[in-house]
């Protein structure tokens, strides 16, 4: 009877593990069967083509997939995102009679949800490419995925510097990157700010905790003293442990490489924590309103960093006057990546436009292989959040980040 | 598995694990006391402020998770089963006492002040007493329901069917509540006079230490509740017939005693307690989303088998213990605050080497267990 029941409890321990796992470890979805249409030019391209061709038939919607956080704590950041796709699809209007559709999905910002989604979108036929993921770990997790398939990534805010070190052939990112963030800020710090000793925190994740061990290590060849190099565990509610043991240090400020969720906590425990003449200085996963409403008086004086701020052209203003009639709120609210996030799907769909061909029987061939190499090889795209080309590691952008501080309840640019 | 079932148990392993384990823990009890010493006689880096602010981080959050160990406590005293959507009870408590503050907030009272106050930054007392009992009534009510549509139908399945219909519970109520109030993280308003953050000052070496007035209500309406429930379970009729049914439910039966009844007022009971401790996780904390029961939840649940599960006392010790060992246990062995989880359990799996059955746990009988 004992065994029994050990044995049950053991499969029902065993099922818990796959559902916790979700689809992790299951072999990638076979490269899609073309279906070739005789005596056409679009079978020889086909077949000639790494990867095959997507094969979108009648009826059916060019996939562009986003994968982003739309639960939980940093929701904000995929909710933004989705809003700014479909906008951005909505503008691509018909092309060769199909239209565009934007796909998004829930990863939760981690690794685990972001080998799901991309699994998810690998089995579908009519997903050509991805603007996203958004977070850097599920970042890693999909991207060996998407290689097996050919699906290229843009992604508008995955910010860890080893992303596009690894020789990936369809990871690419808009985004500053870490280094460069983390480099700018510490100079900041340690230049503008005068800061000699400062504490660095981090969530502990793939992004946080890299831009925080950048930005402690430059900070420490400028000549500053890093009092304290650590992580937290994200998703708590309440900081102060962790604060009271570094106010003990007494630090200039506290840098801190996460999101908005625990940005947020930290900023409101600093008072009880004994560090209320401390700064603290986030990063661009702490911008946005959400962090300006949840922190109210104690988010005065805090810094943040944004990718470089959108300069004011008529195509902004639109997209601009279109999110908000759309959404009821302002881009850039909700997070900073409204911008980035328009532009990548811009950019995946006009490489999708300059590729694709109509096949003999009515579908939409798209051979793979270009699409990636089309994505790599943007050359001057012009978005609303700035001109980018994409180098051959896939970054398609190297410059640094604008520093905000917050004023009267507001962002207010320092740099 | 039929032939390894009839052969005998192998003497020697058996002695060899029951010489390691104690072994074991008592090199990891070497280790911590080692890294104890090392910081508070050789490095001394930390003021008697800093372990001040520690300690009342950790009497505070230990207040909450002890309040909703009992929680478990109580229900697995009487089904013996783990009731894994207690987590979610905390959260719809929360949600109640969020919803309640809202509407305090939008009524304005005729003041001669300008702008003209709101109800409840009139009235915060009365405000706060109304969350109070709105978390704690919606939360004991879906307590009660959780009970009738989950688990009674399932009374006399095996052990293990309950337990899956209470993480599917678990999953039904956080998706309901993401789909009902949508998945952003929400801030409680709380009235002015016990805004987060503000409290008595007290100053020691010259530093100020802030003791919050939400942390102060928190801790003292916890113990209030927990002494109020144990007088309960001790002194009154409900109480006797609830140790009654715990005991033996079959005899309850015999001796007059409506066991569903009772079971349902169990559930009722530790609903109320979930539906305080999540007000109080908001007022102190100031967030809620869907999700927000979930961890306290679990910690929760730790704190109840270290305590000894099924042990009102114990639970309340074990809630204590965990929010302390969480606050004060990375500083103190100076360890990163990222491994402050690992920290607890590891001391809880010492505790549990050497009273297998938590602290203050009786030896269950097989029929029991």
């Amino acid at each position: 009877m004992k065994f029994r029941r050990l044995f049950i409890l053991l499969i029902v321990f065993v099922m818990i593990l796959a559902a916790c796992t979700p689809a992790a470890e299951e072999p990638v979805v076979e490269e899609p069967v073309v279906e070739e249409p005789a005596g056409d030019d679009t079978s020889a391209i086909c077949d000639a083509d790494d990867f095959g061709c997507a094969v979108v038939a009648p009826g059916q919607t060019i996939k562009i997939g986003m994968s982003s956080p739309m639960t939980g704590g940093n929701a904000a950041f995929g909710i933004d995102a989705e809003q700014a796709g479909l906008i951005a699809v909505a503008d691509a209007g018909e092309f060769m009679g199909f239209q565009f559709e934007l796909v998004a999905e829930d990863d939760g910002g981690t690794p685990e949800g972001g080998a799901a989604v991309a699994n998810l979108f690998a089995a579908d036929q009519t997903v050509v490419g991805v603007a996203g993921h958004l977070f850097s770990g599920a970042s890693f997790a999909a991207m060996p995925i998407y290689e097996e398939v050919g699906i290229p990534m843009l992604s508008p805010s995955a910010t860890n510097p080893d992303l596009t070190r690894q020789g990936s052939r369809i990871m690419n990112r808009v985004p500053f990157t870490d280094e460069a963030q983390g480099e700018a800020a510490a100079a900041f710090m340690f230049n503008e700010l005068g800061f000699r000793r400062v504490a660095f925190l981090h969530d502990g994740q793939d992004y946080g905790k890299g831009l925080a061990e950048i930005a402690a290590a430059t900070f420490e060849s400028l000549g500053g003293e890093v009092v304290e190099l650590m992580g937290i565990t994200p998703g708590e509610a309440d900081y102060s442990p962790v604060l009271s043991t570094i106010a003990a240090q007494s630090p200039d400020a506290l840098y801190f490489g996460g999101y908005t969720q625990e940005g947020v906590v930290l900023v409101n425990n600093m008072g009880t924590a004994g560090m209320e003449d401390v700064i603290f200085f986030g990063c661009d996963g702490t911008f946005g309103a959400d962090f300006l409403a949840r922190t109210g008086a104690n988010g005065e004086g805090t810094f943040h960093a944004t990718p470089r701020v959108p300069p004011e052209t008529p195509e902004k203003d639109a997209f601009d006057a279109a999110y908000t009639e759309r959404w009821g709120q302002a881009p850039g609210e909700l997070s900073p990546f409204t911008w980035n996030s328009y532009d990548t799907t811009t950019m995946l769909i006009s490489v999708v436009k300059e590729i694709a061909m109509l096949g003999a029987d009515g579908s939409l061939y798209i051979p793979r292989g270009a699409m990636v190499d089309g994505v790599r090889g943007l050359t001057n795209y012009v978005g609303i959040s700035g001109t980018y080309t994409c180098f051959p590691d896939g970054d398609c952008n190297v410059e640094g980040p604008t520093f905000w501080i917050v004023e009267d309840g507001d962002f207010v640019a320092v740099n | 598995m039929r032939t390894a079932k009839k052969s005998p148990p192998k003497l020697t392993r058996r002695n060899y694990s029951k010489i390691f384990r104690p072994i074991f823990g008592l090199l990891v009890l070497g280790y911590i006391l080692w890294r104890l010493y090392l910081v508070l006689f050789v490095q001394q880096t930390y003021t008697a402020e800093i372990w001040v602010r520690l300690l009342i981080s950790g009497l505070i959050i230990g207040g909450v998770y002890a309040l909703i160990a009992i929680g478990y406590t109580l229900v697995y005293g009487i089904l013996f089963m783990i009731n894994f959507a207690h987590g979610e009870v905390v959260m719809i408590g929360a949600f109640a006492g969020y919803f309640l503050f809202e509407a305090t907030r939008s009524i304005n009272v005729a003041s001669a002040g300008n702008p003209p106050l709101s109800f409840s930054d009139a009235y915060p007392f009365i405000s706060v007493v109304l969350a109070f009992l709105i978390g704690m009534t919606i939360a004991a009510i879906s307590g009660f329901f959780l009970e009738k549509i989950a688990y009674r139908p399932l009374r006399k399945a095996p052990r293990l069917i309950p337990l899956i219909s209470a993480i599917g519970a678990s999953f039904f109520l956080q998706n309901a509540a993401q789909l009902l109030f949508s998945p952003q993280v929400r801030d409680y308003a709380n009235p002015q006079a016990i805004s987060r953050g503000a409290g008595w000052t007290l100053m020691i070496n010259d530093a100020r230490v802030i003791v919050t007035y939400t942390g102060v209500l928190t801790f003292a309406l916890s113990i209030i509740l927990m002494i109020g429930l144990y007088i309960m379970v001790q002194k009154t009729k409900l109480g006797k017939a609830m140790r009654a049914v715990a005991s033996d439910k079959n005899t309850a039966a015999l001796m007059g005693i409506d066991v569903d009844a009772i079971i349902s007022r169990t559930f009722i009971i530790s609903g109320a307690l979930a539906g305080a401790a999540g007000v109080m996780w908001g007022l102190h904390n100031g967030l809620v989303h869907f999700f927000v029961g979930f961890l306290p939840g679990i910690k929760a649940f730790t704190a109840a088998v270290l305590g000894g599960i099924g042990n009102i006392p114990g639970a309340m010790l074990g809630g204590m213990f965990l929010g302390l060992i969480e606050a004060l246990g990375p500083t103190a062995l100076g360890i990163s605050f990222q491994l402050k989880d690992v920290i607890a359990f590891v001391i809880m799996i010492i505790i549990l080497i050497f009273r297998p059955s938590g602290i203050l746990g009786e030896v269950l009988s097989e029929e029991k267990v």
